[in-house]
């Protein structure tokens, strides 16, 4: 356990560390911040001196150099645009991206995870294929569209809910929904799948000759063992959701890390984008491992050190 | 119904109506994001200024009609033709309670004219080399030569506090605001929303929401559902589709005004094919400017004939446009052979509205040039469009431009004086104009000067003026305000009918 555990830690670090490589250097080969500073009537020289105040006429060697020392100190810089501590910003949007992929995580588990049982349990019945093309089509919408049909529908026409912003959980709702039906499919066909399953196994089909109950046999038996393939599926969807969060925090103002995201890189406030990447990477991270962990204890049979018994 | 029930609805309607007709104590201004800072010396872009120039006040300022009127400065009197006396206001008091004096204006000037404060807005005033308090009211400014833009570029210069600046970081002061404007600064709820409360001390006039609140909603369709829920009462850009669609709705209106922001088509005059005049003339020939700004904009764009509008100083009467033309345009092209079909790139952004990019391809292409569309992120557009070798700038782009000045020489000296870094012109009677117009303080000068200036660039089609940009706003029906030309949103000026 201890191996794997140093093990897992030196991979994060070098996944981590080649994260960093990537998100400085393909930031660099874009556009040069200093442009979208100034205003389109301002000098060469005006240019020159900005990019030097900013650093950015260094060699992109020091530059790296520079960012990778910052990193190890936990300092995410200051954004050039705002001149405000890159940490501050973020410590300021964190929360709402946490309640929104909180609110879609609910949505998506609340509605998917039911759905599919109800899926796999009714499988063949009539129901199936209409609910399960209910599902798709909730996770082929374009979040953007859905989002706009939702705060004209609501916001506007009847007036229930506010159309965009923050201030309360009212405002939450349709962010979470939008963001949370993209999820709910995949949680929807997971369980499904993972439920079909299960049940065509021999402790199933022995608790049957026993004599237990659908109602005990589903709580007791299929849910726990269903739940492994969901856990994993959860760590990624949360990374998903915070990917996913981008369009929709900009159609709601939402003001979270995605929308905060898209306004640093059209801005190509690198430092911002450093640090929101590097933050999305940890998080990655972090769930994958606890993804493994969660196994070890659903299932005693998965050990940490990949040996199963 | 029964007596009671009908009592009570006519209660709760007479309450609702009266409800509406009591003026609002808040107003909800949706922008596109929130402010980059509120250090007015810092940063220049919309969402800021919309906000900080609320917070302060500047040297002065311009009225609805678009004259320069006083602010902190009451009076100002040309010494020479390089030394500027302001005279100052007595009485102004800070949010923090000082007074606003000599000082603090020869402070904000010799600020932000500070190379190392690295201020994005050096550049427009980067012609002070001196400020000095001559009186306990009287403030000097100095020029390296003679600058009769120096008062256009004053209404953009705020007057900061230097006694909260010795004291605070920037950082602090950006986190923190205080000026001497109608409206102060409450609070900056990061990526949401910035709050202002009225300044019930204000010297001038007194704003009539008690406070007014800033968002930050990125996108129009959002913007535009907010306005008709309610929840906002003025929202900033919108295009001519979202406008029609708020004219159709119950409550809202559309405000518009004329801007000061030219549209064009820039060319490449330094390298072929468009180093060759009749071709330019060609070019200019094949692209129907009155459709694009009927057809494709619809939201009262007017077409131009030279790189100004009526709002600008230096606007000549009688500049007609080149006449659209694509039959004479492709005869031209067609006689030319191999010369116009050199490949071109016309670069742009998607900032830019690529409608419009593409229907110029398409003309210019129908008349036989060779035509490609070259896009971008914006800041790799203006590091093409500003590269430091004027021969590989893009040969075809398109703009929209604003100095904020009013003036032409914001406008004409960027984009065709052959020593600027936007400028593919190499024309030295045009560059002694603009550089003369530039640099005399006599104003029938400068708009003869201008008059010619405008004379060249039309006879030898140096750049394609397309049309005079209108600003669109959505606003609650209520909300009395009228847009100007420097697209400026000052909230002491707005008010909400009975």
């Amino acid at each position: 356990m201890g191996y794997f555990l140093l093990r897992r830690l030196w991979q994060s670090l070098i996944t981590l560390f080649g994260v960093m490589t990537l998100i400085f250097f393909i930031q660099r080969l874009t556009g040069d911040p200093t442009y979208l500073l100034v205003p389109e009537t301002a000098t060469q020289q005006d240019i020159e001196t900005l990019r030097h105040a900013l650093g950015l006429d260094r060699p992109l060697v020091v530059q790296y150099l520079d960012f990778l020392w910052q990193m190890v100190r936990f300092d995410l810089g200051t954004s050039y645009v705002q001149n405000v501590p890159v940490s501050t910003i973020i410590l300021s949007r964190l929360p709402y991206t946490l309640q929104l992929a909180g609110g879609a995580l609910l949505v998506a588990v609340a509605l998917g995870l039911p759905l599919g049982l109800l899926l796999a349990i009714g499988n063949r019945s009539r129901l199936t294929s209409p609910l399960m093309g209910v599902v798709l089509a909730a996770q082929s919408l374009p979040t953007f569209w859905s989002g706009i049909l939702m705060i004209m529908f609501f916001g506007v026409f009847l007036g229930w809910l506010p159309p965009s912003g923050t201030g309360s959980w009212l405002n939450l709702i349709m962010p979470s929904i939008a963001l949370g039906l993209l999820s709910m499919a995949t949680f929807a066909r997971i369980m499904r799948s993972s439920v079909i399953d299960e049940m065509s196994k021999d402790y199933i089909r022995s608790a049957r000759a026993r004599g237990v109950g659908t109602k005990r046999l589903v709580v007791r038996h299929l849910l726990r063992n269903s739940a492994i393939p969901v856990i994993s599926i959860t760590a990624i969807e949360i990374s998903q959701l915070l990917a996913g969060a981008v369009i929709v925090e900009t159609v709601f103002a939402w003001p979270g890390l995605g929308l905060l995201t898209v306004q640093s890189v059209v801005a190509r406030d690198f430092v911002i984008v450093q640090g929101v990447v590097m933050l999305g990477a940890v998080v990655t991270i972090a769930m994958n491992f606890l993804a493994d962990l969660l196994y070890s204890l659903v299932d005693p049979r998965i050990r940490l050190d990949g040996a199963t018994r | 119904m029964s007596i009671r029930t009908t009592v009570a609805i006519a209660a709760v309607a007479a309450a609702l109506s009266a409800g509406i007709a009591q003026a609002k104590d808040q107003l909800v201004v949706d922008l596109v994001n929130e402010p980059s800072t509120l250090d007015p010396h810092m940063q220049w872009n919309p969402d800021s200024y919309y906000v900080y120039r609320n917070i302060f006040d500047n040297i002065v300022t311009r009225d609805n009609g678009g004259e320069i009127a006083p602010q902190v400065a009451t009076e100002w009197n040309w010494l020479s033709d390089t030394e500027l006396e302001l005279t100052i206001r007595d009485g102004i008091t800070f949010h923090d309670g000082e007074a606003l004096t000599a000082d603090d204006v020869v402070y904000s000037v010799k600020r932000i004219t500070d190379p190392e404060l690295a201020s994005p807005q050096l550049g427009q005033f980067a012609a002070i080399i001196d400020a000095r308090k001559t009186a306990d009211n009287k403030v000097v400014l100095t020029t390296d030569g003679p600058y009769p833009v120096l008062l256009a570029q004053l209404v953009k210069l705020s007057v900061v506090p230097e006694h909260v600046l010795a004291t605070v970081s920037e950082q602090d002061f950006n986190a923190n605001p205080i000026g001497s404007g109608p409206y102060k600064f409450e609070t900056w709820d990061r990526g949401v929303s910035v709050t202002l409360d009225k300044n019930d001390d204000y010297w001038g006039d007194q704003g009539e929401f008690e406070t007014v609140e800033f968002m930050a909603v990125p996108d129009a369709s959002t913007r535009v559902a907010n306005l008709r829920a309610g929840t906002a009462d003025l929202i900033v850009s919108i295009d001519s589709d979202q406008a029609m669609q708020l004219e159709s709705a119950a409550n809202v209106k559309v405000l518009t005004a004329p801007t000061e922001r030219v549209a064009f088509m820039g060319m490449n005059t330094l390298v072929p094919p468009l180093d060759d005049p009749e071709l330019r003339r060609a070019a200019a020939m094949a692209v129907d400017r009155e459709g694009i700004a009927l057809g494709l904009l619809g939201g009262g764009e007017q077409v131009v004939g030279q790189m100004a509008t009526s709002a600008h100083f230096g606007y000549v009467d009688g500049i007609d446009p080149i006449p659209y033309d694509p039959e004479q345009a492709a005869e031209i092209v067609a006689a030319k052979g191999d010369a116009a079909a050199v490949p071109m790139t016309f670069a742009t952004s998607p900032v830019f509205d690529q409608r419009i990019v593409q229907a110029i391809q398409q003309m210019l292409n129908e008349a036989g040039f060779n035509v490609d569309i070259g896009l971008t992120d914006m800041a790799t557009y203006l590091k093409k469009a500003q590269n430091a070798d004027p021969e590989q700038r893009p040969q075809l782009n398109f703009g929209r431009w604003s100095c904020a000045c009013q003036d032409v020489d914001g406008v004409a000296f960027p984009l065709l004086h052959s020593s600027s870094n936007w400028s593919r012109v190499n024309d030295p009677e045009l560059d002694a104009l603009l550089e003369n117009a530039r640099t005399t303080v006599d104003s029938d000068q400068r708009l003869e000067d201008y008059a010619r200036v405008a004379e060249i660039v039309r006879d030898n089609t140096y750049i394609l003026p397309l049309y005079q940009a209108t600003a669109l706003y959505g606003a609650a029906d209520a909300l009395e305000w009228q847009p100007t030309a420097n697209e400026s949103m000052f909230l002491n000026r707005m008010s909400w009918s009975q």
